[in-house]
């Protein structure tokens, strides 16, 4: 909260709480950034790995399981790799809509905390 | 989180901020003047910014932790698969950095876990699933706690700030006010 030139706006336990609320909702937005590059990023190699598989005609693919890469046949590989794009896709669905929910929520505060305080509060990225 | 009263409480070690309802009312009881009052917010919030350091820190370990109980479910699991065919596991692993070795892990009913401090225990597949997925659930449990302890380490951050502002702010707001009548 920017130091303001005095004004005498009361702060009230409602408004802290609004703040606080901002101040977790931008953090909460911030980490699901991350995540969903994370996410975005494994797709792509799910992806490219799929591609791959489909290139290569070896009966027998070395597919990473923990830190070894065991000997496994094709099919398997390639149901393993099915349920692995789908759980990806799904993980990335749920990420984007809970950052589409918590921007809509701090766009709501953004205008309550604006509305009361105008000038005397700076809620943007800087 | 919506609460009727603001009354301050700690939790797990981290002290809570109160929250200040009127400005000349709290300098009034703390009995300190503005400059101490702000030294005093200041401080606390450094020591909150360092109780942040540490949980972020801790954070970021169980982070790591829990993919890599993941990747030894994963192994258990198809070692559980593979027991009965009587086919053999064949995998290649690192020996060091760059080099690989081919292996068969011909069907088995136990696996060893490393336990950590130089130790490692022989278990059944069952009991190895077991308990790494008992240590799975802890670490995401404990990751839940660290989480809940961050936002309420930085609700209590904010509101420190919030009434660093307005300390100062009414702390302009009387000078002014007094200057204003010197002047008339």
């Amino acid at each position: 909260m920017q130091q303001g030139s005095g004004s005498e706006t009361e702060v009230t336990w409602e408004d802290q709480q609004n703040i606080n609320k901002f101040g977790r909702l931008n953090n909460r937005f911030h980490e699901l950034e991350e995540e969903i590059k994370a996410a975005k990023e494994a797709n792509e190699s799910l992806e490219d790995a799929g591609n791959e598989l489909i290139l290569s005609d070896e009966d027998v693919v070395r597919f990473q399981i923990g830190e070894v890469f065991a000997h496994m046949p094709r099919e398997d590989v390639e149901s393993r790799l099915e349920k692995m794009k789908e759980d990806a896709d799904k993980e990335l669905e749920r990420l984007q809509e809970e950052r589409e929910s918590v921007v809509s929520q701090m766009a709501a505060l953004k205008k309550i905390l604006y509305g009361k305080f105008k000038d005397s509060i700076n809620l943007e990225e800087d | 989180m919506a609460s009727s009263s603001p009354a301050p409480y700690e939790r797990r070690g981290i002290p809570g901020a109160s929250f200040v309802e009127d400005v000349q009312s709290y300098l009034a009881h703390s009995g300190l003047d503005v400059n101490s009052s702000l030294a005093f917010l200041q401080e606390r919030l450094q020591q909150y910014k360092i109780v942040e350091m540490k949980l972020l820190a801790q954070q970021r370990d169980l982070q790591a932790k829990i993919p890599d109980i993941g990747k030894c479910l994963d192994i258990a699991a198809t070692l559980q698969v593979k027991k009965g065919t009587g086919e053999a596991l064949v995998a290649d692993f690192e020996v060091s950095e760059g080099i690989y070795s081919r292996t068969r892990i011909e069907d088995t009913n136990s696996v060893c876990l490393w336990l950590g401090a130089n130790v490692m225990l022989e278990y059944s597949l069952e009991e190895a699933e077991a308990l790494l997925r008992k240590n799975l659930d802890n670490a995401k449990a404990s990751l839940e706690v660290l989480a809940a302890d961050l936002q309420f380490l930085r609700d209590q951050m904010t509101i420190t700030q919030v009434t660093i502002a307005r300390v100062y702010n009414w702390d302009v707001h009387q000078r002014r006010s007094k200057q204003v009548a010197l002047e008339t």
